[in-house]
């Protein structure tokens, strides 16, 4: 791997751990355990801009790093289930959904995400109970999912990140 | 717009759909005044909470940990834990047969229950 491009992958790792740590401290939805998913915009970006391998380790490293940052470890089952399972999906969607549409590849990520930690906390808490806050997480991943996806669409369509690459080789 | 990616988004809304149907079958008060508190999936409490006093109890966790469980006018929800994520203080009162107050790090689980289950 050119150093270049392990640079540039460190820097959006770095930008979404960022991101990720910001979002912590946003706390306004009242549903327990949803979340806005800023950082997956980095997510999402790779995922179109870069191979599967070279995603996987930015997705890797920020879950990582943001529970041992973020000051949650013992969430680190659900964040890489949900991670992992996500970031599967994505890459499958990606080969069908255009880059024009990659809102709809960053929702269904969101909602490969909150069902791969729903299958860890059902087999954690070995009990359906925690189902039953699943619907809301959907509704609040769609949206949330959404959201990020049109994030990810304007940084791509406007290149700003592209133009940087261009001076720097 | 391709076939797959038609499909897909309709998917998408069919998932978000049903997601709105099951949540709004889920914000049903519940009827039943009778909770359990579930740990590691033993029920530890079985209370009604038309009869029980206003009160704060801590329930410990034998891995360590500590939540502070309120009951306060027929109502009950934790109001302090040593957990990371305070997920179960910010789910607030128990309201919904369908929707328990979860605390994931602890293993512990309020629902409503029917009268003279769990004894």
């Amino acid at each position: 791997m050119k150093a270049h491009k392990l640079a540039r992958l460190a820097l959006l790792t770095a930008l979404a751990l960022i991101i990720f740590i910001i979002e912590l401290r946003i706390d306004i939805i009242p549903i327990p355990g949803a979340k806005l998913g800023l950082a997956n915009i980095i997510t999402v970006y790779a995922v179109y801009k870069y191979s599967a391998k070279e995603t996987a380790m930015i997705v890797l490293a920020r879950v990582l790093l943001g529970s041992i940052f973020g000051g949650n470890i013992s969430a680190i089952m659900y964040s890489l289930a949900g991670a992992i399972c996500c970031l599967t999906g994505m890459l499958i969607v990606k080969r069908i959904v255009p880059l024009k549409y990659i809102w709809l590849s960053s929702i269904i990520g969101a909602i490969l995400h909150n069902t791969g930690q729903m299958i860890v906390a059902v087999m954690v808490m070995r009990s359906f109970a925690v189902l039953s806050i699943y619907p809301f997480l959907i509704i609040t991943g769609c949206i949330a999912g959404a959201f990020t996806g049109l994030c990810a669409q304007f940084l791509i369509s406007r290149k700003l990140i592209e133009k940087e690459n261009k001076k720097e080789t | 717009m391709t076939k797959g990616v038609k499909v897909l988004i309709g998917a998408v809304i069919i998932i978000f759909a049903a997601a709105v149907v099951l949540a709004v079958i889920g914000l049903k008060p519940s009827e039943s005044t009778w909770v359990d508190i579930v740990q590691n999936n033993k029920v530890i409490y079985h209370l009604d909470l038309s009869e029980e006093d206003d009160r704060t109890f801590r329930v410990d966790f034998p891995d360590g940990g500590w939540n502070d469980i309120q009951i306060k006018d027929g109502r009950i929800s934790i109001v302090d834990s040593d957990c990371p994520d305070h997920t179960c203080i910010k789910t607030g009162e128990l309201r919904s047969e369908n929707i328990p107050i979860v605390c994931l790090p602890h293993k512990l689980v309020i629902r409503f229950s029917d009268e003279g289950a769990g004894e």
